[in-house]
């Protein structure tokens, strides 16, 4: 009598087990294996009623949003908790000092035909003012924007 | 919302053109992308996104410092001194270390093992 009452217990949870699904910590095992297809690392993974959540440290944006997107393409996850975090960015080194970025811009924006745009470098940081005509524009900001400055202040008019 | 946010369409498509990058912190949060694309069509493809975020490029939180290797190149190349390493040469020159080991995969055979005298190719 006991083994028979046993058995329908251990049926009915059996039933009630895939009626609900894969578990959370089967859904947890997925999550990770998926992301470590996609090569995502730093990331712990947390689920709970099929809800995961998502913490840790990584490299940039994109990788936040990638380990997302993996996550979420695992059949059984209802949904998301994005927490990660990215890491702290370096400070940005001007690659040349003041004086000598003033020159190389100098150079370089006369090389690329924006003679019409006066520069002044403090720290790395460019204020950029007088006029280029409209078709030089955005070759002129590439121009300066490639030199190895730290910070800009775009004031460049678009003339004729 | 962060730079880093608002400009994520461009950083995921240099990741998917194939342009390496570092990011670094400028000017009152200015995001500074510093990288290498593959060709001048993937650059210019980058430039666009820009544009698309940022028509006239005045909102001033992104610099994007983007060269294009190799393929012949200027021809820059440095002589490898004893103490240098990938990064500490990158920064000499404003660009990531890692677009110098791919400039130089045909010599390198590890990013931590480079010796005085090597020549190597700078993708500047």
């Amino acid at each position: 009598m006991k083994i028979k009452v046993l058995t329908v217990f251990t049926l009915a949870l059996a039933l009630f087990l895939s009626a609900c699904g894969k578990s959370d910590a089967d859904l947890a095992k997925a999550a990770n294996d998926k992301l470590a297809a996609d090569k995502v690392t730093g990331v712990t993974v947390a689920v709970k009623d099929g809800v995961a959540t998502l913490t840790g440290e990584v490299g940039d944006i994109t990788v936040k949003n990638k380990a997302e997107a993996s996550v979420k393409s695992v059949e059984g996850i209802k949904s998301v908790t994005n927490n990660l975090t990215t890491k702290p960015l370096p400070v940005a080194t001007p690659s040349a000092p003041d004086p000598a970025l003033t020159a190389k811009l100098n150079d370089a924006l006369k090389a690329a035909g924006c003679s019409g745009a006066a520069v002044a470098v403090s720290n790395g940081k460019v204020t950029v003012t007088g006029e280029v005509p409209a078709a030089k524009y955005v070759t002129c900001v590439q121009t300066i924007q490639q030199a190895g400055i730290t910070g800009i202040d775009n004031q460049l008019k678009k003339g004729k | 919302m962060s730079a880093q946010e608002k400009y994520q369409t461009l950083l995921e498509l240099a990741n998917q053109n194939g342009t390496t990058y570092e990011l670094s912190e400028g000017d009152n949060g200015t995001l500074v992308v510093t990288g290498v694309a593959p060709s001048e069509e993937a650059k210019t493809q980058l430039w666009d996104e820009y544009e698309r975020l940022d028509p006239e490029f005045r909102s001033n939180d992104l610099i994007l410092n983007i060269s294009v290797g190799q393929a012949g190149g200027s021809g820059t190349t440095y002589t490898v001194e004893s103490g240098d390493s990938l990064s500490k040469i990158g920064k000499h020159y404003g660009i990531a270390w890692k677009s110098i080991w791919d400039a130089n995969r045909d010599i390198l055979n590890d990013p931590d093992k480079i010796y005085p005298g090597q020549v190597l190719k700078i993708p500047v």
